[in-house]
């Protein structure tokens, strides 16, 4: 069994666990114009309002968000210290990291012919798996994920597998990525970015909102944490992942690609869709996303699940998706109860069921994340929870 | 872990026969390109090469990182030589250290010159690292896991290392996992201004300092199974990241990834033995930050053929036992080696 033995989260709805649930509780949805760098798209962006001095990395907004959240999740597993007698492998996932995208490098190169390789350098240092490896001075795999919008749960996945099959004992897994101008102007002119805050499964939805943030979780091998003297609660039970084999940027209508991660994900964790107690959607509030997710999870769990989409806190945080709703799903499964699916108002009559409207209790010990992707990929995260009086 | 089929695209061509032919007929320059008026060198995959109708119909709008890699993939299925392939059970993970760059500049161009709201959506959509796992899976008709995996050295090994784990697991029955590279010409002003331009275009990876490097592109893709096939080319034993020599077996020969992207390559010298011949093709295809995968090819096809071919630069100053001849013999281990900029080291292990 693969417990989670930390949490760690950053983005506008917090800066690490208990101020986002303070969020979530409140209803708060922190979103405003970008103040981050300069464009005249007027998309409203949930942005990370503050990021202590001594994590700021220059030019490498997603590295320091992701060490927000590393350190966060590793406090809790007790792992504050070197790391270098344990094996752990380093697993994030990503979008912005990943890409030599700086608009003065390549304006100066493109206009005179030369440009400063500080900005190389920068990007050849900031790996974000191997960066954080280093700075934690983990020994052991290190990969970074790059699947786009299922990054985040696809690396936990990834991890999953390397602790399966002994390649470390611990991982640090999830997501990072910063709120930046090129994928805005992306998505914009993709048509897909609302100007008005996002109403995942909403029936007057317009689009999502891009975010920011990190969300990671510690991920260890039960002989591990046992090993260490530590308990948790909290494990992680399956991973499943499928391609849609169909488009580019637009799911597959029928959502068999995700029907079969989300099967997988339950058949790794042994349980049947019945002993599902929340899912906490992709829900980018998007016409297709919402419209193929939303009838996927009918057909599979029937029209009374709780589910709900927690962009409407974030907003779409991209590689980091997948991680912060993961930490989001263990933290509620922890706390016994959902948030309300902000920005959900209006049932839409070809969607066969509705995410929560308001904070909502949840019994059961199992929830379910789930991550679409540009590119047709589907991923989804079973995490369990141990009942108090099995937990010894 | 077995690797049963083999698809390469490369400056010299296309399938496993171009690769045995170039090995066999060696060194040729690369093509010469100016650059905002400076000539250098790069190996480029010729877009004749990646010209397939049939099998690219639905990629018009894709780049060549798409295209190189598809037809790759496409020949690693092919040349497996298996029919009846569920495609629903076979995985796919792309490794790529640089990814879309290309069409990454050409967004930004979009945004330089027409403004945030004025860019191309299928320039944005083609610029996401991956682009090239999802045409893949959509041309090939592949339902299974996709994954797209970045590293700057080590990006296939860990690519191996995770498929590995996905067919012990039973996640899937086959994985095509490989590596894809394009060349640009802001790549080629980044190598030519922080690295050291080979002279001549020659690559020279048993000079080891200082190294000069010539950038190329290309990918490459391996159909990887639990089960020997007829057509497999052999197994992949072992994949070790930070590894000690002491963690691996002598080999019948060391593959060493030495490409000039190291200033200095001497720990490649250090970690040969007298006792065992080297080798180093990336002359043959150019340096690569996932060059491994092309050396990897190279020594798949020499235990399928049980065959050793001559290195393409002959240059040999330190007097190092290498492979100086293209000749049959009995080849049961090989080790592809490479090292990172920090020193730390992967070895592929592959046997008969």
């Amino acid at each position: 069994m693969i417990r989670i033995t930390g949490i760690g989260a950053v983005s506008a709805a917090g800066g690490n666990v208990p101020e986002t649930l303070e969020s979530f509780r409140s209803g708060m949805r922190n979103a405003g114009p970008v103040t981050l760098f300069d464009t005249p798209l007027e998309y409203p962006v949930f942005e990370v309002k503050q990021i202590p001095e001594k994590y700021f990395l220059e030019g490498q907004r997603t590295l320091s968000l992701a060490i927000i959240a590393v350190e966060e999740a590793l406090g809790e597993a007790g792992l504050e210290n070197d790391l270098s007698g344990l094996r752990i492998g380093v697993c994030l996932g990503t979008t912005v990291a990943c890409q030599l995208n700086d608009l003065d490098f390549y304006q100066s190169y493109h206009s005179t012919g030369t440009a400063s390789m500080t900005p190389v350098e920068r990007y050849l240092k900031g790996n974000l798996a191997e960066f954080v490896s280093r700075k934690f001075k983990a020994k052991g795999p290190v990969l970074t994920i790059v699947n786009a919008c299922s990054s985040g749960t696809d690396s936990i996945g990834v991890a999953l597998s390397w602790l399966n099959n002994g390649f470390c004992d611990i991982a640090i897994a999830g997501g990072s990525d910063e709120l930046n101008r090129i994928p805005l102007c992306g998505f914009g002119s993709l048509g897909i970015v609302s100007s008005e805050l996002c109403a995942p499964f909403d029936s007057a939805r317009k689009g999502l909102n891009l975010g920011e943030g990190a969300g990671v979780m510690i991920l260890e091998r039960k002989e591990s944490a046992e090993r260490r003297g530590r308990f948790s609660d909290l494990y992680l039970s399956g991973y499943g992942s499928a391609s849609d084999s169909y488009h580019l940027t637009a799911p597959r209508p029928d959502g068999a690609g995700l029907e079969r991660a989300i099967m997988k994900a339950l058949s790794d964790s042994g349980i049947s869709p019945g002993e599902i107690s929340f899912v906490n959607a992709h829900g980018t509030a998007t016409q297709d996303n919402d419209l193929v997710e939303g009838n996927t999870l009918g057909r599979i769990f029937g029209t009374e699940l709780k589910m709900l989409s927690t962009k409407g806190y974030t907003g779409h945080t991209l590689g980091a998706a997948g991680g912060l709703e993961a930490v989001f799903s263990a933290a509620a499964l922890r706390e016994g109860w959902i948030p309300a699916s902000a920005g959900f108002n209006n049932k839409d009559e070809n969607i066969p069921l509705m995410p929560v409207r308001e904070k909502t209790e949840i019994r059961g010990t199992y929830a379910l994340s789930t991550s679409l992707a540009f590119g047709g990929n589907n991923a989804a995260i079973v995490i369990g929870r141990i009942c108090d009086d099995k937990k010894h | 872990m077995n690797i049963n089929g083999i698809g390469i695209v490369f400056t010299r061509g296309r399938g496993i026969e171009s690769l045995d032919k170039a090995l066999q007929e060696g060194w040729q320059a690369p093509a010469e390109r100016e650059i905002k008026g400076r000539k250098t060198f790069a190996y480029i995959v010729d877009q004749h090469t990646i010209s397939d109708r049939t099998l690219l119909k639905n990629m018009r709008r894709a780049d060549k990182l798409s295209k190189m890699a598809v037809v790759a993939a496409s020949d690693a299925l092919e040349s497996s030589g298996i029919k009846d392939l569920n495609r629903k059970r076979i995985g796919i993970i792309t490794a790529t250290a640089l990814g879309a760059h290309v069409t990454t500049f050409n967004f930004l161009d979009d945004i330089l010159q027409y403004g945030d709201a004025g860019v191309s959506p299928t320039t944005f959509s083609n610029s996401v690292h991956n682009a090239v796992a999802s045409y893949i899976s959509s041309a090939l008709g592949i339902e299974g896991p996709t994954l797209t995996v970045t590293q700057f050295f080590f990006a296939f090994h860990s690519a191996l290392q995770l498929a590995q784990a996905w067919l012990l697991e039973g996640r899937c029955d086959y994985v095509l996992a490989g590596a894809v590279e394009q060349y640009g010409d802001v790549l080629g002003y980044i190598h030519d201004t922080k690295l050291v331009p080979a002279p001549g275009g020659r690559i020279r990876p048993f000079h080891f300092k200082p190294a000069c490097q010539v950038p190329g592109e290309g990918s490459v893709f391996f159909l990887l199974g639990n089960k020997k096939q007829d057509n497999s080319f052999c197994e992949i034993h072992n994949v070790l990241l930070n590894a000690d020599e002491k963690d691996t077996p002598q080999a019948d020969l060391d593959i060493i990834d030495a490409d000039g992207l190291l200033e200095d390559e001497t720990v490649y010298k250090n970690c040969l033995s007298s006792a065992v011949p080297a080798a180093s093709y990336s002359p043959l295809f150019g340096s690569m930050l996932s060059g491994s995968a092309f050396n990897c090819a190279a020594g798949a096809l020499m235990l399928r053929n049980q065959k050793v071919y001559a290195n393409p630069a002959a240059d040999n100053a330190r007097g190092l036992n290498i492979v100086t001849d293209t000749v049959s013999c009995n080849i049961e281990l090989i080790r592809c080696i490479r090292y990172n900029c920090l020193g730390e080291k992967a070895i592929i292990q592959l046997g008969a």
